[in-house]
Order: C-alpha cells, then sequence, then structure tokens
C-alpha cells in the first residue's frame, strides 16, 4: 500500500522536530521507516549522510505503549539495551539508577512494572531509552496515554534532559500544543498520499523546557491557531 | 520532578494500615466461606449416595458406598498397596509429564525461529494430536515392555503435542512492537529468543502444564489398563474386572487425589518462576 508520498526532511543535531498530521496520515509508518524496522518502498534514509541499512545504531525508540517488560523490574527494564548491548554489569546498573533518579524514580527501582502508575511506567520507559545514549530519539505519541498533569512533567523532564546532552529528538504527535511546546521545528504532514504541508520553525522565548511557560507566550497561541487550521484544511469530511 | 514520584507513593500508602488489614480479613473470610460450602456439597452428596445404598444390597453392590470406599481405603493404606500404586502411578506420570513438556516446549518454542519450518512441518503435529493416545498403547506395550518404560512412554505422548501447541502459540503471541523495541536496541534473534519470547510465553506454557498433568495421568493410567502388574490403573482395572465396585472407587480416590497433588505442585512450580504475577 501506498502510504507516504513524496516528501523529505532531515533533522539537524540537537534539534526537536515535531511531526503532526490527521490521523490516519502515515506518521508512524514514517517513524517505522526512519528507525528501520520497516524497509521503504522507495526513497532512502540517511544517518548522518550515509544510507541507512537496517536498524541505526545510537537511535531510542519510545511508543505510546511504554512496552515495559512485566517479568523485570523497573531498573531491569532500564538495563534492558545495555545488557543488549553488553556493556558490565556494575556500570550498567549505575547509569541505570543515576537515570532512574533523575527521572524522579528513586525508590522505585525494585517495583515491577503492574506496580507502577502510567505516568511512573512512562518513565521507566524515558529512562531505558535515555540510558543507552541515544543521539536521535523516535519518538511515537509518548505521552499521548497520560493525564495532563503527568503529561507536562514528563514533557518537562524529556526536554531538560534532552536539551542537556544535546540529543535529538524526532517526536510524532497528534497534540498540537505537545508539538509547539517541546519543539524547535514542527512539520505539518497532509493527508495520504503524504506529504509536507507547511514547516514551522518554533521561535518562543525563554526557557524551553518548561512546557508551561512556552504555553504564556503569545507566539505559542499563534502557533497552535495556525497548525490547527492547517490540519482542518487538509482533514476529510 | 519528583511530583509523580510522590503521588505514586501516595497512591501506595492512601490505604491506611488497619483498612488495608480489613479488607485481606474479608477477603480471608470470603474464601473460607467458599471452601466450607465445598465442604458442605461433598458432605451432601455423600450423605445422600450413603443413605441411598444403606438398606439395598443390590444398589451397594452395583454403586458402591462412601463407607465400604473409605473401608476400602484404610484396608490399602494398611497392606501399603495404597501408596505403592499412588507411587508407581505417580513416578509414571510426573516422568511422562516432565519429558513431554521438555519436548514439546522445546520443540515448540525453536519453531518461533523459523516460520518457514513452521509452516512445513503444521500438518505433521496436527496429524499427531488428532491420533488417539489409546490407539497407540498395544503399540507402545510392544515395543517398550509391560514395566514402567511403556507408562512413561504413553504419558509423554500425551503431553508433547498440546506442550508443542502450547508454548509455539505463546512465542507466536510475543507483541510485535517489543520485538522492534528490541530491534531498535541492537538485540540479535538469539537475544530476542531469551530474553523476550521465552519469559512471554511463559504464561502459556503454565497453562499448557496446568492442563498436561491430567493428560500425563490419562496416558499413565491407558497404559497400566493395558499391561501391568502395578499401579492405580492396574488396581482399577483388577477390581472392576473382580466387580469389586468400591475398590475401584477407592482407587479413583487416590488418583484423584495425585491428580490434585501435582496440579498443586504445577502451581506452586508457577508462582516460583512467574514472581512479578504474584505482586499484590
Amino acid at each position: 500500500m501506498h502510504v507516504i508520498g513524496d516528501l523529505s526532511l532531515s533533522l539537524g543535531q540537537a534539534e526537536i522536530v515535531s511531526i503532526v498530521g490527521p490521523s490516519g496520515c502515515g506518521k508512524s509508518t514514517l517513524l517505522n521507516v526512519v528507525s528501520g524496522i520497516i524497509p521503504p518502498d522507495s526513497g532512502e534514509i540517511r544517518w548522518y549522510g550515509e544510507p541507512l541499512a537496517g536498524v541505526p545504531a545510537r537511535a531510542g525508540y519510545m511508543l505510546q505503549k511504554d512496552l515495559l517488560l512485566p517479568w523485570r523490574t523497573a531498573i531491569q527494564n532500564v538495563l534492558l539495551g545495555l545488557e543488549i548491548q553488553g556493556v558490565k554489569a556494575d556500570a550498567a546498573r549505575n547509569r541505570a539508577e543515576i537515570m532512574l533518579d533523575r527521572l524522579g524514580l528513586h525508590g522505585f527501582a525494585a517495583s515491577y512494572p503492574s506496580t507502577l502508575s502510567g505516568g511512573m511506567r512512562q518513565r521507566v520507559a524515558l529512562a531505558r531509552t535515555l540510558v543507552t545514549d541515544p543521539e536521535v530519539m523516535l519518538l511515537d505519541e509518548p505521552f499521548a496515554a497520560l493525564d495532563f498533569q503527568s503529561k507536562l512533567l514528563i514533557e518537562n523532564d524529556t526536554a531538560t534532559l534532552v536539551r542537556a546532552e544535546k540529543r535529538s529528538v524526532l517526536l510524532i504527535t497528534h497534540d498540537v500544543e505537545e508539538a509547539v511546546s517541546m519543539s524547535d521545528r514542527v512539520i505539518v504532514l497532509s493527508q495520504r498520499p503524504t506529504r509536507i504541508l507547511r514547516v514551522y520553525e518554533i521561535d518562543i522565548p525563554g526557557n524551553r523546557t518548561d512546557m508551561m511557560e512556552a504555553r504564556q507566550s503569545p507566539h505559542f497561541t499563534q502557533y497552535v491557531r495556525s497548525i490547527w487550521n492547517d490540519l482542518q484544511s487538509t482533514a476529510r469530511p | 520532578m519528583n511530583d509523580d514520584a510522590s503521588e505514586g507513593q501516595l497512591q501506595r500508602s492512601s490505604l491506611p494500615k488497619n483498612a488495608r488489614r480489613a479488607r485481606l480479613r474479608a477477603r480471608v473470610l470470603a474464601r473460607a466461606g467458599i471452601f466450607a460450602s465445598q465442604i458442605g456439597l461433598l458432605a451432601v452428596l455423600l450423605w445422600l449416595w450413603e443413605s441411598a445404598t444403606a438398606h439395598d444390597r443390590q444398589a451397594a453392590f452395583l454403586f458402591g458406598s462412601p463407607s465400604a470406599i473409605f473401608g476400602f481405603l484404610v484396608k490399602m493404606w494398611r497392606d501399603g498397596s495404597l501408596f505403592r500404586d499412588t507411587y508407581v502411578t505417580g513416578v509414571e506420570t510426573l516422568l511422562g509429564f516432565l519429558l513431554g513438556n521438555v519436548i514439546g516446549t522445546s520443540i515448540g518454542l525453536s519453531l518461533w525461529y523459523s516460520q518457514s519450518v513452521a509452516r512445513v512441518v503444521q500438518p505433521f503435529i496436527i496429524a499427531l494430536g488428532s491420533i488417539p493416545i489409546i490407539a497407540l498403547a498395544p503399540i507402545m506395550i510392544i515395543w517398550f515392555g509391560t514395566g514402567l518404560m511403556s507408562k512413561v512412554v504413553m504419558a509423554t505422548l500425551s503431553v508433547v503435542v498440546v506442550a508443542l501447541i502450547t508454548s509455539y502459540k505463546g512465542a507466536l503471541s510475543v507483541d510485535p512492537d517489543k520485538i522492534s523495541l528490541f530491534r531498535t536496541l541492537g538485540a540479535t534473534k538469539g537475544q530476542i529468543f531469551h530474553r523476550l519470547v521465552i519469559p512471554s510465553a511463559l504464561t502459556d506454557i503454565f497453562a499448557g502444564l496446568r492442563l498436561t498433568v491430567g493428560f500425563a495421568l490419562i496416558g499413565a493410567i491407558i497404559g497400566e489398563f493395558m499391561s501391568s502388574s502395578e499401579g492405580l490403573g492396574h488396581a482399577i482395572f483388577k477390581a472392576g474386572s473382580l466387580y469389586n465396585i468400591p475398590k475401584v472407587f477407592a482407587a479413583l480416590v487416590a488418583t484423584i487425589a495425585l491428580a490434585l497433588f501435582l496440579t498443586w505442585l504445577v502451581g506452586q512450580l508457577e508462582r516460583l518462576l512467574t514472581p512479578w504475577r504474584n505482586v499484590p
């Protein structure tokens, strides 16, 4: 099936780029192609200028589903990527503990996912992604299932950690406010066959790791309204 | 940053200790109530049975009576045959159960590795699974003799296909998004198998284990029916052919007790191997 039409986009170093679009426009397909999980029918993905074959190294992947393994405790879940990469147990454990602490999960390392709240589970998933030290993070509506408060808090933490470590983020979302408040650039996609409708360089002054502060900026409202209009213009009746 | 965490702690301690204790007590009471009802139901059934056969010799001969059955149980206990027969059948069942599940589960899980192999062998597995086990018994007696071995093989055969199918189903039911996650983390197929597929399949494997306890027992007893000199199946067969109905029932009681014990054992094993499912 031809889902994605002609489109081309790039992601710079330490840049947070959001992709919004009407539901069913192929956002997730796009992310799965970029992360090498499904091969593209045509076209090319380049990582650092090199054509991508298979799954790129040093990319982190996170979905709306937390995908935690129920038989592993929080810290064992965080350790998963490091185990697979063959990091020594002591060093790995150390890194995982630090990451859990930074995400406010101190004291929950030994808890099984089934005993944690949705927000905490997604934090464990975020820790699992960050602890492998990815240069690029591919996020597919990671916070969509959370309540507003948990969502804002985890967005703040994500932005803080990602910007401090100069990681690049490709964020797929249907939440326009999330896209504007988190990102440096927002790409609006059209209905299928998917192409790029518009690109917004988000220029919000002040601290970009505070989602509430971003929302108070007058630019914020303008961006949101304009993107909303774009989406409505492409939505199917 | 800590808001979410403290919210979690709040949730945890939001139930005061005595409230939690009260809830626990209510749960224990409810369970005790169910158990008492079960005992009561059993007592009523036994009483009906006993009173219906107490004054009717023909009925007592044809249907036995709880008191006669109990008498035989005591007698079999005294002469040691109760323990001996239960032990023999228990060993046959357990060996067949272990062998069948190890073989079946290994094949079932490893079929995950190759979809094409799985597709090739599928009709053969279904064909094997559709053979009535009892039809194989005479051949197994000829091949493996009238001793322990033929019963173990019978028990193994009744278990192996079920174990294979349940474990393969478990391996296939792994969330494909989790496989994608493993792949983006750079996992090899072996790492995915070891760290994701096997633990994911454990739920189905244990469902299969609980199911196959009974199947192994059936296999062992069919084997004993065909040809044997000891075991519960042998006792049932012999007592039946002598029209000793109470003794048949007495041996059946022992068989049920054995089945319950083995099922309990599997339950304990499951609790031990899947600790994450016991958290409150």
